[in-house]
């Protein structure tokens, strides 16, 4: 399927109008956006459990509902500084990409052992164990502990050693993908701040 | 300079915008990378976040390809 700029300008237009005219553009975008997330979804299709497979057709028509209503709210904020047709698109990749992390995680507990900062340098797990100095895993350990708040060791543990997706955590947490995330880079920022006081900013740079 | 597991932990150093200034630009992004264009220079921050950020990077990637499929590969690749 080819999408000409002709078309998006078109496209934006006819969504400005009222009535028929609006309707036919609105079937228009959500068809585009429908194929887009079924396209995303089959692109992701062999990191997903067989359970959200069966799920999967109903999820892209969620995501591009509401990827719709998205665009028809921020529609005025559309600057043209990309193709509208590009613009709508990422709307629908939010969408089905939070979507499908969450329904993957949908029945997996999100716990988190923290004592794993007490015994990094013996039984870490993967994303630490080759970790190459065992002083730097040492300040890394004594950082967390030391001076991150309990959310932030939390969420920080969580995103980046158990490895759960931020999407799936702002869920659990009744919060927004960029709420955690900045809970993840000030917790990130301190521990850089720690180990660079510490003589370990060779291995940050 | 590749990833090292420490990098990985800690993120990038730098402007980060968060993930609601990476979506802002998302779309300005792709289609200057899909040109050719010197994304390094307009995009710094940008590409800070999506190096943290593995769910806004995935985004990215996906945004990407659904621009390959609809409009063909780009020009750059």
């Amino acid at each position: 399927m080819t999408v000409h700029d002709g078309e998006s300008a078109t496209l934006v237009q006819d969504l400005l109008r009222l009535g028929a005219t609006r309707d036919a553009a609105i079937t228009r975008i959500h068809a585009l956006l429908l194929l887009v997330a079924r396209a995303e979804a089959g692109r992701r299709r062999a990191r997903l459990p067989d359970r959200v497979l069966d799920e999967v057709d109903d999820l892209c028509m969620q995501a591009a509902n509401d990827a719709v209503m998205s665009i028809l709210r921020k529609l005025n904020e559309f600057r043209g500084q990309s193709r509208f047709t590009t613009w709508a698109c990422k709307f629908v990749i939010f969408e089905v990409s939070t979507r499908l992390r969450r329904h993957a995680w949908r029945h997996r507990a999100v716990e988190s052992d923290e004592t794993v900062w007490d015994h990094l340098a013996d039984g870490a797990p993967s994303a630490l164990r080759s970790l190459e100095h065992q002083e730097l895993t040492i300040a890394v350990s004594r950082a967390v502990r030391e001076r991150l708040t309990d959310r932030q060791r939390t969420v920080f543990q969580a995103a980046t050693v158990d490895q759960i997706p931020i999407d799936v955590l702002a869920e659990r947490y009744g919060s927004s993908r960029g709420a955690i995330y900045k809970i993840l880079h000030d917790a990130r920022r301190k521990l850089r701040g720690a180990l660079t006081e510490a003589g370990y900013a060779e291995h940050l740079a | 300079m590749s990833d090292t597991p420490i990098r990985h932990l800690l993120g990038k150093d730098g402007r980060d915008p968060g993930c609601e200034g990476a979506f802002e630009v998302l779309d300005q992004y792709v289609e200057a990378k899909r040109r050719g264009a010197d994304i390094e220079a307009r995009f710094g921050d940008f590409i800070t976040h999506v190096r943290n950020c593995a769910a806004c990077r995935e985004d990215t990637d996906g945004l990407l390809a659904a621009l390959d499929d609809l409009e063909g590969p780009a020009p750059s690749k």
